[in-house]
């Protein structure tokens, strides 16, 4: 008993006590937040570069693609294991902007953008044709209809504002492209402020009609916030598959005079039209979208030699935000057919009259139960198998070099830099842990220490060497189990809170940014606590605090209690 | 009469770097149930080395230790724990309390270590009425919360007693208990000691210097040369 006694007034009377917690507080605090984040790191740069690719992918190792990709892909749509299939073709070229002079080396993606919506996260990666709609569908539910009147007024004022809005800019996107010759410039100019007046009054008349029918459709959405709910929100606004057909206004629109874009591209979100400022926002430039730009490929034949570039017209009508920067900073989407044409990868009549079948190059599979990475191997294996036969009876397949890759091995590259990255931060704060180990243990040294007398009194009047240890032990568990429990409080907290702390207190009080989303991928500090980390972490602090008072403890037990008596 | 305590042809001898200090070198002695003894000396001659083998907080080289005819010896670790903490009640000159116990809390440590773990959870103060009570008779009674800090070096050693007393040991051992203290307080504190022997018949064994506190006790031996001598 008076072990436990005893301890409880060593804990509650002596003020020491304070620092080893704070040592284990904040030794835990800072390893379950560094580990979250980085997991978090780790399993977003996962996640995304999963998103980026079908669950194998089958490419050629030479530029000019591979032939017979339809029946290969036949062939592989057939096995047990697949669930779909999508080609693609990837050219270098030049993208070239001639309303703003601008002109980059891009690559150039050429997909089908229903097929690909299925095999990976194209569809969601685009603004105008995923995040906008959703964004809205997340106002809605804001919304949180049907409430309060107010607050249905305040939406509908919402909804005529932003009608009139719209309006406005579509007006402006018109007259900008509107060709008007120099003499009639000023009574054009008077007569459009006569008129404008007139234009806006109809037009937000027809807005508020417009605002009005949104009303009714917002009345008749789901109103609770249940997943179901939210996924009918989300089909009611979200378009079922992404396109890169630009919509009738944004065509009517355009000026006739000039060469008329006959496709619509999908730009990268990071190939530097757009301003991205501290909390990652994008800001899209007025009119930008719906852009005119010209896309030149550099045709590579089969036999990997150069033949003349070819361009084509196209307008912009959406851009893609892939997070992941080499990504996002190069490519540029456009229709599958259009591609493999100025690419020069359609089905072609050589000179000799035989016929060369069009290429690929890749084709991406989505295999059925791909959250086993087991059955991802195994769809490998079988496509692999299924490769090397096709590639028997087509011998001439054999200049492509055909791979067969799962997602992770395609970005091995990016992945295993983030995955080691981590791990030398956390083997870095285990060794720095080992320090607080060593601190713990001297403040229970001198702790111990400075209770040497008490030892030599407890021992007199009748304690025992095991008791004395037990004394000691105790209080050490005891400061761990206090400290660890405030540590990881404390970092499950922060880290849950990350992104509030960077932006509301470091930024907004102190002035200081950490997470500069202007230039990491993200936009937001990731993180993933995982309860079985934390456990860990939780038990190995305290075990490090069992360790750090055990020696001193069985030195206070062995200590003689006369010699104990005369320490001073 | 038997003896309470019976120390024969005891050896002690110290390690002080290269040299070997022989401190006792046969010293015999008895106490008597009841008897309250002093042990004089001069400084360093081995008084309270020979009061810590008799309570069995050290061992000697050579030698018997009986206490109610038992060797202490040939006990156990565990058992000698059990004896320093039942058998004997020590005062010490320095009186050795634990600071961060108030008053009541170091009186009653002896019998909570004692007591099994279980009440630990239950919240019981062992003997709690008799410490209140010896605290009472030691003057003490209005300080129970008070922490040895906050006392007098007279005080001190009132509760050193009280808790020497509180298992009801059949010997106190006293090392020097009013060393420390001016002479009124010192004088007061033997008068406490006095007063218990003779109203509780509790054997005492007393080491001191001082032949004027020697001449309280009923009997006076002198170390010297590393044995027991009468006076």
């Amino acid at each position: 008993m008076y072990k436990i006694f005893l301890c409880f007034r060593y804990l509650t009377r002596k003020g020491i006590v304070v620092f080893p917690i704070l040592a284990v507080w904040l030794c835990v605090a800072m390893l379950i937040v560094v580990n979250s984040i980085m997991t978090g790191f780790v399993d977003r740069v996962r996640s995304t570069g999963r998103s980026l690719e079908g669950d194998v992918v089958v490419s050629a190792s030479a530029m000019g693609g591979f032939p017979y990709y339809q029946e290969l892909e036949q062939k592989i749509n057939q096995l047990p294991q697949v669930a779909a299939s999508a080609p693609v073709i990837s050219a270098y070229g030049l993208l070239n902007l001639p309303d703003y002079e601008i002109s980059m080396g891009v690559q150039i993606v050429g997909v089908d953008p229903a097929l690909e919506s299925k095999i990976s996260s194209f569809q969601q990666s685009l603004f105008w044709q995923y995040q906008a709609p959703m964004q809205a569908a997340a106002d809605l539910k804001g919304v949180g209809f049907p409430t309060t009147v107010p607050k249905l007024v305040q939406y509908a004022a919402n909804l005529v504002s932003r009608a009139l809005d719209e309006v406005n800019r579509r007006q402006k996107a018109v007259d900008e492209l509107k060709p008007v010759p120099p003499d009639a410039w000023f009574a054009g100019i008077r007569e459009h402020w006569q008129e404008i007046t007139i234009e806006d009054a109809q037009q937000a008349q027809a807005a508020l009609e417009q605002a009005e029918n949104d009303f009714d459709f917002v009345q008749q959405l789901p109103t609770s916030d249940s997943f179901a709910d939210a996924a009918a929100l989300t089909k009611a606004l979200v378009p079922a598959v992404a396109t890169f057909a630009p919509p009738p206004e944004a065509v009517n629109a355009y000026p006739t005079a000039q060469a008329e874009p006959q496709y619509g591209c999908i730009v990268g979100v990071d190939l530097g039209f757009y301003e991205r400022d501290r909390f990652g926002n994008y800001h899209r430039p007025e009119g930008f979208r719906f852009t005119p730009v010209v896309l030149t490929v550099v045709p590579v034949t089969m036999r990997a030699t150069l033949a003349t570039p070819q361009t084509g017209q196209f307008m912009i009508v959406d851009d893609s935000h892939t997070q992941v920067f080499t990504v996002d900073s190069k490519t540029v989407y456009a229709p599958f057919d259009v591609v493999q044409k100025l690419a020069f990868m359609q089905q072609q009549q050589r000179l000799d009259g035989s016929i060369q079948p069009a290429r690929a190059s890749a084709i991406q599979v989505l295999v059925k139960n791909n959250y086993d990475p087991q059955a991802i191997l195994t769809a490998r294996d079988a496509i692999a198998n299924l490769v090397d036969q096709f590639e028997t009876q087509h011998p001439d397949l054999s200049f492509a070099g055909i791979r067969i890759q799962t997602w992770d091995q395609v970005q091995a590259d990016y992945i295993n830099a983030v995955d080691n990255e981590r791990n030398l931060i956390m083997f870095i704060l285990g060794l720095m842990s080992l320090v607080v180990i060593v601190v713990i243990f001297l403040i229970f040294f001198m702790i111990v220490r400075d209770k040497t007398q008490d030892i030599g009194i407890i021992k007199a009047i009748g304690g025992s060497e095991a008791g004395v240890a037990a004394i000691f032990v105790l209080y050490g568990v005891i400061i761990s189990a206090l400290g660890s429990l405030a540590g990881s409080i404390t970092g499950v907290l922060f880290v849950l809170n990350d992104n509030w702390i960077h932006d509301d207190i470091l930024w907004r009080i102190f002035g200081i940014t950490i997470w500069n989303r202007s230039i990491y991928v993200f936009s937001e500090i990731p993180h993933q606590v995982d309860p079985i980390t934390v456990a860990v972490i939780v038990g190995a602090a305290i075990l490090a605090g069992l360790i750090g008072a055990a020696i001193p403890a069985l030195i206070a037990g062995m200590q003689d209690p006369v010699e104990a008596l005369r320490y001073e | 009469m038997e003896n309470l305590l019976e120390l024969a042809d005891v050896h002690k001898t110290f390690r002080l770097g290269p040299d070997q200090v022989q401190v006792l070198t046969g010293a015999s002695l008895q106490v008597k149930p009841g008897e309250f003894v002093a042990l004089v000396g001069a400084s360093g001659s081995g008084k309270s080395t020979l009061l810590h083998i008799a309570g069995a907080l050290e061992k000697c080289d050579r030698g018997v230790v009986l206490f109610r005819g038992q060797d202490l010896t040939k006990l156990s670790r565990s058992r000698r724990h059990f004896m320093r903490n039942q058998s004997f009640g020590f005062v010490f000159q320095l009186y050795h309390l634990l600071p961060e116990l108030s008053v009541l809390e170091n009186v009653l440590l002896p019998a909570i270590i004692a007591a099994p773990w279980w009440m630990a959870f239950v919240g019981a103060r062992p003997r709690k009425t008799y410490a209140l009570e010896l605290l009472e008779q030691l003057g003490m009674k209005d300080r129970l919360k008070h922490r040895p800090a906050q006392l007098s070096g007279g005080e001190r050693q009132r509760v050193a007693i009280a808790r020497a007393l509180i298992n009801d040991p059949p010997l106190i051992l006293a090392d020097e208990p009013t060393g420390n203290l001016d002479p009124r307080t010192g004088h007061t504190i033997l008068d406490v000691l006095t007063g218990l022997h003779r109203s509780r018949r509790q054997s005492m064994l007393l080491v001191t210097h001082d032949v004027s506190i020697a001449a309280q006790a009923d009997r006076v031996v002198k170390l010297e040369d590393g044995i027991v001598k009468p006076t």
